[in-house]
């Protein structure tokens, strides 16, 4: 049986990406207290110092291995609950209460901070290499002012998968149409240097989705990993003719070898004539779509296996390519190869699929119908009608 | 050291099909840049640069590579593989799904 197709599942990689990963939104680390970001095989202690800064280490003591997280903030530092020992934010103690002297070796992994679009970013490499401030990604202009509404910020913890699932969404055409019911009708992807882009322009599935109106959703939407783990989703929609800004947020922080916790956040570029309250209605509403699509796109990563070897057909997006891009974060800096980090462009072909999809979504619109006419007083209809018509970047 | 190792041989075959494949090289008719394209069919298109080519492009290289218009295609090159297209210098079509 040499011709049957096997799985290739490989081996996971044992170490975790090199570059900027996002904690979350820096407000919510500003109460005085130490917060606890499982990452990375183990966890980060974050707190905010006197001086308003943000400091991140590893979340156990040198000493006796304490949970510093579970420390107290006293002054600038973080204070072990177990000893006491005090930690600044440059990774060293910088006090031991109850004895002479701090040994000099007193020193803790610490990682660098930056603020970006209000959010807290670290850069994490097992190299242990200084921070590169140009791989950053770009401010976001407006966002953070009264042009945009705040961030809506969610966290999900997902477990048995890597993350690199949620990576290849990047490049997966036909899933759009089949896990988030929505309908891509162009499809692009651009990969260099650090960045990954997916370009879409997608309608919602007017068979799935119950209402009429989602028939008149368009959407443009513009998706960029800056890095391993932060993507920046530019839309566009338009409903119904309303036109509608959305930026997304997609990030992620790898937490164990088959694990990670996915946060997201939607801010919205104010409607004029729309008073705050509409808009933040708006964005809350966008964020509940994203949430829904992230939860259909989960399902699917609990159930299947890592496959190392895809088996492709011409409509499908350039899932090796893009994988190849990925593993740049994953080697050694002296071993990132000019292939992972060159440009490449790739348009998907959506013609064929575009034929067969208007031809089932107008099928089970008939089907509907017909059942609705025989007065199936709605017991089918109920199980469709909240699934989100809007999901793109992942 | 690899990350995501392989545990089959024919994996690295298909590595090589998938992404280096059936590339015909078009040149750019404005500039120096020379690419690697495929074509599965008249939608299709998959385009790589190496470093040489995306040095060569003055499109590319005037954007500073922050901004959104970073990611569009050259207009010039994908005119030049639309020529090269239609003057039959590049194959349409896929082999089994590569």
């Amino acid at each position: 049986m040499s011709d049957t197709r096997i799985l290739d599942r490989g081996t996971p990689p044992e170490r975790f990406a090199r570059g900027w990963h996002c904690l979350g939104l820096a407000e919510s680390f500003g109460d005085g207290k130490p917060h606890r970001i499982e990452a990375f095989g183990g966890q980060l202690v974050v707190w905010q110092d006197t001086q308003g800064g943000l400091n991140v280490l590893d979340g156990y003591c040198r000493h006796m291995g304490g949970d510093l997280t579970q420390g107290t903030v006293k002054g600038d530092e973080i204070a072990c609950p177990f000893h006491d020992w005090r930690w600044g934010g440059d990774g060293k103690c910088k006090a031991i209460p109850y004895a002479r002297r701090v040994p000099l070796r007193a020193r803790t992994q610490k990682y660098a901070t930056t603020i970006r679009n209000g959010q807290l970013l670290i850069w994490h490499d097992v190299e242990g290499s200084e921070a590169e401030p140009d791989l950053l990604p770009p401010e976001l202009p407006g966002v953070g002012t009264d042009e945009y509404t705040p961030w809506t910020w969610e966290v999900v913890p997902i477990t048995d998968s890597h993350c690199r699932e949620l990576i290849d969404n990047v490049v997966d055409m036909a899933h759009f149409y089949y896990v988030h019911f929505s309908f891509p009708t162009s499809f692009r992807n651009v990969f260099e240097g650090h960045q990954a882009t997916q370009f879409m322009e997608s309608k919602g599935r007017p068979d799935m989705t119950g209402g009429y109106g989602d028939a008149e959703l368009f959407l443009k939407s513009e998706a960029t990993y800056y890095g391993p783990s932060y993507m920046i989703n530019w839309l566009d929609v338009d409903y119904k003719g309303f036109q509608t800004e959305v930026i997304l947020i997609n990030c992620h922080i790898p937490t164990g070898p088959d694990s990670f916790t996915l946060q997201y956040g939607i801010t919205v570029k104010k409607p004029e004539g729309i008073d705050d309250k509409t808009a933040a209605y708006i964005s809350k509403k966008y964020a509940e779509m994203f949430g829904g699509g992230f939860l259909q796109d989960v399902h699917i990563w609990k159930n299947k296996v890592p496959v190392q070897n895809p088996l492709l057909c011409e409509e499908d997006g350039p899932v090796y390519q893009l994988r190849r891009w990925y593993e740049q974060f994953y080697v050694d800096r002296a071993d990132i190869q000019p292939e992972m980090v060159d440009r490449f462009e790739f348009e998907v072909d959506t013609t064929k699929a575009n034929e067969y999809w208007q031809e089932e979504v107008a099928e089970n619109l008939a089907r509907k119908a017909a059942e609705e006419a025989e007065g199936a007083d709605g017991a089918t209809a109920g199980s469709e009608s909240d699934s989100p018509s809007v999901m793109t970047g992942t | 050291m690899a990350s995501f190792v392989p545990t089959s041989a024919d994996t690295l075959e298909d590595q090589r099909l998938y992404t280096s494949a059936r590339l015909t090289e078009v040149a750019c008719l404005d500039c120096l840049a020379r690419v690697g394209v495929k074509k599965n069919s008249d939608h299709h298109t998959s385009i790589q640069w190496s470093r040489e080519a995306r040095e060569s492009c003055p499109e590319l290289s005037r954007r500073d590579g922050r901004g959104r218009d970073y990611h569009q295609g050259c207009p010039r090159l994908l005119a030049s593989i639309e020529t090269a297209v239609r003057e039959g210098q590049v194959d349409i079509g896929a082999e089994d799904g590569y």
